[in-house]
C-alpha cells in the first residue's frame, strides 16, 4: 500500500482497501495511552533504535502478517512497488548503503557499506565504499556491477523495456564508475540531486541478472521469480502462492548479527478485520495493521501480546479545489479552514486511541523529523474559530452568514465533501466538517467516490479528504507535489514565489538552506489556505511479548528492518 | 440422452459468450487498471505506463481487446495477461478452483447428510417438538447473514481453543505454514482444524434450504396415493419408508442441490474473505479490486461452465433416478 | 438469491392451484365458488398461527422503521457528545465513536434495508412474472430469446454479478434495490413460464381463445391469476433473501454506501467491534435476522393457505 520509494506515495490505502472497511475510532474509554506502560514498547517513543531489546535464544519461528498477495519480487519494478513486498525481502535483499531507521533517518547500512560520503558538490560526487565480505549467497561478492544495474535499469534511458516505479535520481546521474576490484563505487551527477542517500536500495544481484538477458529481460526475470539469491540474513525457502513466505537463515549472510530464529514466515491476510482473531489464535505472532479502536482493545485482551502505537509517516488532509469559482476565493478557503476544529476531530476518531495526537502543522516534515516547523498555528486555521471566519466573510462581502451562505455575487455556497468510500475514518471526518460548516451557513455534502485517482486527476470534487505518506526523502518529493506545473498539484493552487523556493530546495546540497527554502514556501501555501493538514496517523505494531528486538518502523522499510535481530527471548 | 446432452451443450456456449461480453463491458466501465500505478508520486515515467498498457491490450479499442481475448482463449487455451503480472489466468483459476471445490464439496456433503436425516425425522413425526426443533432453527439460519454468523463462529472457535489451551479451530487459511507435528495425523487434524468453521459456515444456508425441502417433499410422497396402497397392502412402516417414500422424495433433492451450485459459489466468496482462503472467491475480489477484466472473464468462464455442468447433471440424474422422465 | 425460488417452487410448482381464485369477478361464466375459495384461503392463512405473528411483527417493525425515526429524540445523522458509550436509557443502543446514537442508526438503517427488500421483490416479480408469461405464452423465437437471456443470467453466481454491477455505481439504495432484483427476475420468470407453459393448455384458456379474446387478455385474465399462488409466495421469499443479498453486497463494499446506511452497512462497520463494542454488532444484526425470519414464516403460511392440495395433508 505505502510505496516503497515515492516520496510522497499517494495513499492507495482507501482505493485498494475493498474489504479492509472497520469502524475508526471509539474505545472503551479506559484506553490509558501509547502504549501499555508494562510492556518492553513502553520506551519506543523516547529510545525508537533500542526499545524492546534483548538477548535471543537459538532457534523459534516468528509469524509476521502482510496484507497484500505478492504479485511480483522486482521491488524497484512500477508493478511490485509495494510496502508488504518490501516487508518480505527486507531481510533477503541487500537495503541498499542506507536504512531507513525507526527513527525516521537514512542511516549507513553498516552491514554492507564500509562508507559511503559526499566528496565534492559541484559536480556533486558520492564515494561508496563496501564491505569487502559482502556477498552473495552463491559466493559472489556484491560490488560496483549491482550498482551499474540498478542505475541502468532504473534511469528511463539504458532499458527501453523497463518499469521503473521512479527514475528520480537516477536520471540525473552521470557516471558510475568501479574501482578496487569493484569494492568502491564513485557516483558523479548530472545536476545535484538532494536526496540522493535514498537511492541504490534494495539491491537486485546483476551477475544473476545477467545470466537471463538483456536489461528488459533480466528486469521481468527478476520480478517474475521467487529469490533464491539471498545478499541478507535470510534466505526464501518456501513460498505458498497468495498464502506465505517462509524465509529461513542464509548461511552465507555477512553481517554482524546472525538470525537465531529458525524460521521466519510472512503470512497474507488481505482483510484487515482477520487479523486479530489469527493473532489471538496464535496462528500469527505479530501484526501491523492500520490501528483501530476496536482493534487495540481486543488486542489489549489478548495475554501475553503488547503492542506500540508509533508516529507514522502517513498524514491525512483535507484539500480544496481552486478550479471550483467559488474556492478561488483565498478569504472563503480562510473561513473554511477557520472553521474546521482539528481538535474536535481527533478526540472523535483517531485520538479515542491514541491520546498522543496533535494537529498537524507542517506539509512536508512530520514532527518527529528533522526540520519540522509549526507553519499553520499562525493563520488560526483548524482551530474551530467560527466567530473569526464569520468576520472574514462578512468582510468580503458574503450574505447569509451563519445561515444560508451566499458568495458577494449572489451565489449559493454549497461544496461535496469527497472521502474514498469505505474508509470510515475519512467519511466521518466530512461528516464532522459538514456539521461544523453549517455553522457558517455553508451546506456541505459527503459524496463517496469509488475511484481516489480519478476523482483527483479529473478534479471532479470540490473537498476531499486523502493522504500522503512521506519518506525520509523530502525535497523532490515536495517539488512534485506543490508545483504550480505539476500533475499531483490536483486542486490547481498557483504561486511563482512558491515554485522557486520549491525548485531551490529540491536541487540543493547544502541541506540546511533546502530546510529553509522548503518550510518557507509551506508558509506561503499556508496562507493561501489550499491544504489543510489534519494529523498523522498513527502506526500499531503488536507482538507476543516474547519475541525480541521487534519494533515498529514507520518508515517505507517497515518493522523487518532489522529482521536479522529477531528472535525468542532467552529466559 | 447423449444427443439431449449434446444439444445443451451447444446451446451454453452462446450463453457463455454473451456473459463474458457483459462482464467485459462491466469491468470496462469500473475503472483503469492501471490508476493506482499512475497515482504514484513522484510518477512512473510514461514509459512505464505505455509497457503497462500494452501488456494489458490496454491501447486496443475495447472490441478488438475482447477479440484478442477470445482469440488467445480458442485457439492457445491462454486467458489473457493478468493485472498483477506474475499471475497466469488459467493456473490461478485451476489452484483456487481445487481450494473452493473442496470447501463446497465437504460443505454440501455434510450439509445433505443433516438435511435429509432432519428432514425425515420431522416429517415422519410431523408436528412433534423435533419437527417444530428443526423448522426453527432452519428458518433461523435462512434468515441469518452468512459473514455476521462467520463472525460470531470465528470467536467462539477462540474461545474454545483458548478454554482447552489447544489449537483445534483455525481462524485462517487452509492449513498451517509450520506444523509442529510433522506427521500423517498431523497433517490431517491441521487440515481438518481448518476446515471445521469454514465448513460449517458455508453448508449452513444450504442445509437450511434443504432440510425445508426433505420434509415438504416427504410429506407430499408419505401422503401419496402409492405409499398408501403399500402401507394398506400391510408392508411394514420402514420398509415402506426407505424403499417407496424416501427414494421418492430425494429425486427432487437432487436437482434442488445441483441447481444450489451458483448460490454456494456466490457463498464462498464471502466465507473464504472471512476465513482468508484463497479459492474462487477471493480471486473474484482480487479481479474487482484490480478491474482486472481478463481475470474476471476467465474467473466467470470457470464458474458458470460449473453451474451449467451441475444444471445438466441436474437434468440427467432427474431422467436416471424418475424413469418416467426420458430426455429426447 | 437462489434459496427462494428452490424452496418456494419445489413443493407447489409441479401443481399450480387447479382453479382460478382471483378471475371470478370478471369471467363469472368459468367461476365456480369463487369467493368460498377467497374465504377458504383466508381462513387457512388464518389458521397458521406462526404466520399471523409473523405477519404482525412485520408490521411492526415496518411501522418502526417509518414512524420511528420522527418520535424519536436523534436523528440518524446527530452527532452527539457521548463517543462509544454503552447501551443506557440515553441510548438504548448506544452510541458510535463519532457519537451517533446507534438506535437512531439502527431505525435508519432498517428502514433503507425495508425500502430495499420490498423493492426487490416488487421489481423481481413484475419484471419476472412478464418475463415467463411471454415467454411461456408465445413459445418459439420469443421464449428461446427471453429464456436464452434468463440463462445467461443465472449461470453467474449472483452476488459476483450484483457486485460487479454495483461497483459502477454510487450506492443508493433504489440502485442497489434494481440491481438485486433485476438479478432476482429471472427466478421468477423461469416458474412463471414454466406454469404457464402448462395453464396454457388447459380447457378454459381453449375457450377463450375460441371465443377471440386477445392475447395480453388471455395473459392478464387467465395465465397471470393462475400463477398468483406461486408468485405470492415467491415475492414474500425474495423480501427475506433481498434484505441478506444487500448485507452481502455492503459487506463486499458495493451496498449501500456511507454516510447513508443500512444494517448491512452497519453490520459490517460493526463486525470489527464484536469483541469490543458488542452493541455495534449486535443490534443491527438482530434486526436483520428479525425482518428475515418473520418474512421467512410468512411466506411458509401463504404457502400452505394458497396451495390446497399441500394443506390438506398438513391439517
Amino acid at each position: 500500500m505505502r510505496t516503497t520509494k515515492g516520496l510522497f506515495g499517494l495513499v492507495a490505502v482507501g482505493v485498494a482497501s475493498l474489504l479492509a472497511v472497520s469502524a475508526c475510532g471509539g474505545g472503551s474509554g479506559s484506553s490509558t495511552g501509547g502504549g501499555d506502560t508494562s510492556s518492553s514498547f513502553a520506551d519506543c517513543a523516547t529510545k525508537p533504535l533500542t526499545c524492546n531489546s534483548g538477548t535471543t535464544k537459538q532457534g523459534g519461528t516468528v509469524t509476521y502478517t502482510i496484507e497484500k498477495t505478492i504479485s511480483g519480487w522486482n521491488l524497484n519494478s512500477a508493478e511490485s512497488n509495494t510496502f508488504d513486498f518490501q516487508e518480505v525481502l527486507d531481510g533477503v535483499l541487500p537495503q541498499g548503503p542506507f536504512i531507513n531507521t525507526p527513527d525516521l533517518q537514512p542511516t549507513l547500512n553498516s552491514d554492507l557499506m564500509v562508507s559511503a560520503e559526499q566528496t565534492s558538490t559541484s559536480p556533486q560526487t558520492i564515494v561508496y565504499k563496501i564491505n569487502p565480505n559482502a556477498s552473495w549467497n552463491d559466493g559472489t561478492p556484491i560490488n560496483a556491477d549491482d550498482f551499474t544495474y540498478m542505475w541502468k535499469t532504473n534511469n528511463g534511458v539504458d532499458c527501453k523495456t523497463c518499469d521503473p516505479a521512479s527514475t528520480a535520481g537516477y536520471d540525473q546521474i552521470q557516471t558510475v564508475t568501479g574501482s578496487d576490484n569493484g569494492k568502491t563505487v564513485t557516483v558523479v551527477f548530472k545536476t545535484p540531486y538532494t536526496d540522493w542517500k535514498g537511492l541504490f536500495g534494495p539491491m537486485y544481484p546483476a551477475h544473476i541478472a545477467n545470466q537471463h538477458g538483456d536489461l528488459g529481460a533480466s528486469w521481468k526475470w527478476l520480478n517474475d521469480n521467487q529469490p533464491t539469491y539471498s545478499g541478507g540474513p535470510y534466505v526464501i525457502t518456501g513460498y505458498q502462492k497468495d498464502a506465505s513466505v517462509t524465509e529461513t537463515p542464509n548461511p552465507k549472510w555477512f553481517g554482524k548479527t546472525k538470525p537465531s530464529l529458525e524460521k521466519l514466515v510472512f503470512r497474507i491476510i488481505t482483510d484487515q478485520n482477520q487479523e486479530v482473531p489469527a493473532l489471538q489464535n496464535n496462528e500469527v505472532q505479530t501484526i501491523y495493521p492500520q490501528a483501530n479502536a476496536d482493534i487495540i482493545n481486543q488486542v489489549k485482551q489478548i495475554n501475553g501480546v503488547q503492542y506500540m502505537l508509533g508516529k507514522g509517516l502517513q498524514w491525512e488532509h483535507l484539500d480544496l479545489n481552486l478550479k471550483n469559482p467559488l474556492m478561488a476565493d483565498t478569504k472563503l478557503r480562510q473561513a473554511i479552514f477557520t472553521t474546521i476544529d482539528r481538535k474536535q476531530l481527533i478526540s472523535k476518531t483517531v485520538g479515542q486511541f491514541d491520546p498522543g495526537i496533535t494537529p498537524l502543522n507542517n506539509h512536508n516534515f512530520m514532527p518527529n523529523m528533522d526540520g519540522y516547523k509549526d507553519v499553520i498555528s499562525s493563520t488560526g486555521q483548524g482551530t474551530g474559530d467560527v466567530a473569526k471566519a464569520k468576520s472574514l466573510l462578512t468582510g468580503a462581502g458574503y450574505t447569509g452568514v451563519g445561515t444560508a451562505l451566499k458568495s458577494p455575487s449572489g451565489a449559493p455556497v454549497q461544496f461535496r465533501c469527497s472521502f474514498t468510500q469505505g474508509n470510515v475514518l475519512r467519511q466521518q471526518s466530512c461528516e464532522l466538517f459538514q456539521t461544523e460548516l453549517q455553522a457558517l451557513g455553508i451546506k456541505v455534502t459527503p459524496t463517496p467516490i469509488t475511484s481516489l485517482g480519478d476523482t483527483l486527476s479529473s478534479g471532479d470534487y470540490d473537498m476531499i479528504i486523502f493522504a500522503w505518506v512521506q519518506t525520509p526523502f523530502i525535497f523532490s518529493g515536495a517539488y512534485q507535489t506543490w508545483l504550480s506545473t505539476s500533475s499531483s498539484n490536483y486542486g490547481h493552487w498557483t504561486n511563482s514565489q512558491s515554485d522557486a523556493l520549491l525548485k531551490d530546495a529540491a536541487q540543493n546540497t547544502d541541506h540546511a538552506k533546502a530546510v529553509q527554502d522548503l518550510n518557507d514556501a509551506d508558509q506561503i501555501m499556508a496562507n493561501d489556505a489550499y491544504v489543510l493538514p489534519l494529523f498523522q496517523k498513527p502506526t500499531f505494531l503488536a507482538a507476543y511479548s516474547n519475541i525480541v528486538n521487534i519494533r515498529d518502523d514507520a518508515t517505507s522499510t517497515g518493522p523487518p528492518y532489522n529482521v536479522q535481530e529477531w528472535g525468542m527471548r532467552a529466559s | 440422452m447423449l444427443a439431449y446432452t449434446i444439444r445443451r451443450v451447444l446451446i451454453s456456449v452462446p450463453v457463455l459468450l454473451g456473459s463474458t461480453i457483459l462482464v467485459f463491458i462491466m469491468v470496462k466501465l469500473s475503472g483503469d487498471p492501471l490508476e493506482s500505478i499512475k497515482l504514484r508520486n513522484p510518477p512512473p515515467p510514461p514509459q512505464t505506463i505505455k509497457l503497462e498498457e500494452h501488456r494489458l491490450g490496454l491501447d486496443q479499442s475495447w472490441p478488438l481487446q475482447y477479440w484478442n481475448w477470445l482469440k488467445g482463449l480458442v485457439l492457445h487455451g491462454n486467458f489473457g495477461a493478468a493485472v498483477q503480472p506474475s499471475d497466469n489466468i488459467g493456473s490461478e483459476i485451476g489452484s483456487h478452483l481445487w481450494v473452493t471445490m473442496r470447501l463446497v464439496f465437504f460443505s454440501v456433503l455434510i450439509a445433505l447428510i443433516l438435511a435429509i436425516i432432519t428432514g425425515v425425522l420431522s416429517a415422519v413425526k410431523q408436528y412433534s417438538a423435533l419437527d417444530y426443533t428443526t423448522t426453527f432453527f432452519g428458518f433461523l439460519f435462512l434468515s441469518m447473514p452468512v459473514f455476521w454468523f462467520a463472525v460470531l463462529l470465528k470467536s467462539w472457535g477462540i474461545w474454545y481453543n483458548q478454554n482447552v489451551s489447544a489449537n483445534t479451530f483455525y481462524t485462517i487459511g487452509d492449513k498451517s505454514v509450520v506444523l509442529e507435528n510433522d506427521t500423517t495425523w498431523g497433517h490431517i487434524t491441521d487440515v481438518a482444524g481448518h476446515m471445521v468453521l469454514p465448513t460449517i459456515v458455508l453448508g449452513l444456508a444450504g442445509y437450511a434450504g434443504w432440510t425445508r425441502f426433505t420434509r415438504a417433499s416427504m410429506l407430499e410422497v408419505l401422503n401419496s396415493d402409492h405409499v398408501r396402497l403399500a402401507r394398506a397392502k400391510g408392508l411394514r412402516s420402514r420398509k415402506v419408508l426407505v424403499r417407496h417414500a424416501l427414494r421418492n422424495a430425494l429425486i427432487p433433492l437432487t436437482t434442488v442441490t445441483a441447481l444450489d451450485i451458483a448460490a454456494l459459489l456466490g457463498g464462498a466468496i464471502l466465507t473464504e474473505t472471512v476465513f482468508q482462503w484463497q479459492g474462487m472467491g477471493a480471486l473474484f475480489v482480487q479481479s474487482l479490486r484490480d478491474k482486472d477484466a481478463h481475470l474476471m472473464m476467465g474467473w466467470l468462464l470457470v464458474s458458470a461452465t460449473i453451474v451449467i455442468l451441475f444444471n445438466l447433471i441436474a437434468d440427467l440424474l432427474y431422467g436416471v433416478l424418475d424413469p418416467r422422465i426420458r430426455h429426447a | 438469491m437462489t434459496e427462494p425460488t428452490t424452496k418456494a417452487a419445489a413443493p407447489s410448482a409441479g401443481k399450480p392451484v387447479a382453479t382460478d381464485p382471483a378471475t371470478g369477478r370478471v369471467e363469472r361464466e368459468f367461476t365456480v365458488k369463487d369467493r368460498s375459495q377467497f374465504q377458504q384461503t383466508m381462513r387457512r392463512f388464518l389458521r397458521h398461527k406462526l404466520a399471523v405473528g409473523s405477519l404482525i411483527v412485520f408490521l411492526l417493525l415496518v411501522l418502526f422503521a417509518f414512524v420511528g425515526p420522527h418520535l424519536w429524540k436523534y436523528q440518524y445523522t446527530t452527532i452527539t457528545p457521548d463517543n462509544s458509550v454503552p447501551p443506557s436509557m440515553k441510548h438504548p443502543f448506544g452510541t458510535d465513536n463519532l457519537g451517533h446514537d446507534m438506535f437512531a442508526q439502527v431505525l435508519r438503517g432498517l428502514q433503507q434495508s425495508i425500502k430495499v427488500a420490498l423493492s426487490i421483490a416488487l421489481i423481481a416479480t413484475v419484471g419476472g412474472t412478464l418475463w415467463g408469461t411471454i415467454s411461456g405464452y408465445y413459445k418459439g423465437f420469443v421464449d428461446n430469446a427471453l429464456m436464452r437471456f434468463a440463462d445467461l443470467i443465472l449461470t453467474i453466481p449472483s452476488l459476483a454479478l450484483a457486485a460487479a454491477l454495483a461497483n459502477n455505481f454510487s450506492g443508493s439504495w433504489w440502485i442497489i434495490a434494481i440491481i438485486l432484483g433485476g438479478l432476482a427476475a429471472p427466478y421468477v420468470g423461469r416458474v412463471v413460464r414454466g406454469m404457464v407453459l402448462s395453464i396454457r393448455e388447459r380447457e378454459y384458456v381453449e375457450a377463450a381463445r375460441a371465443l377471440g379474446a386477445s392475447d395480453i387478455r388471455i395473459m392478464l385474465r387467465h395465465l397471470v391469476p393462475n400463477a398468483f399462488a406461486v408468485v405470492v409466495v415467491n415475492a414474500t421469499l425474495l423480501v427475506a433473501s433481498g434484505i441478506l443479498a444487500e448485507t452481502s453486497l455492503s459487506f463486499l463494499g458495493f451496498g449501500v454506501r456511507p454516510p447513508d446506511t443500512s444494517l448491512g452497512v452497519l453490520i459490517t462497520l460493526g463486525q470489527g467491534a464484536v469483541n469490543t463494542r458488542p452493541w455495534l454488532f449486535y443490534f443491527p444484526g438482530l434486526f436483520i435476522i428479525l425482518v428475515a425470519l418473520t418474512v421467512n414464516f410468512l411466506g411458509d403460511g401463504l404457502r400452505d393457505a394458497l396451495d390446497p392440495q399441500q394443506t390438506r395433508q398438513r391439517r
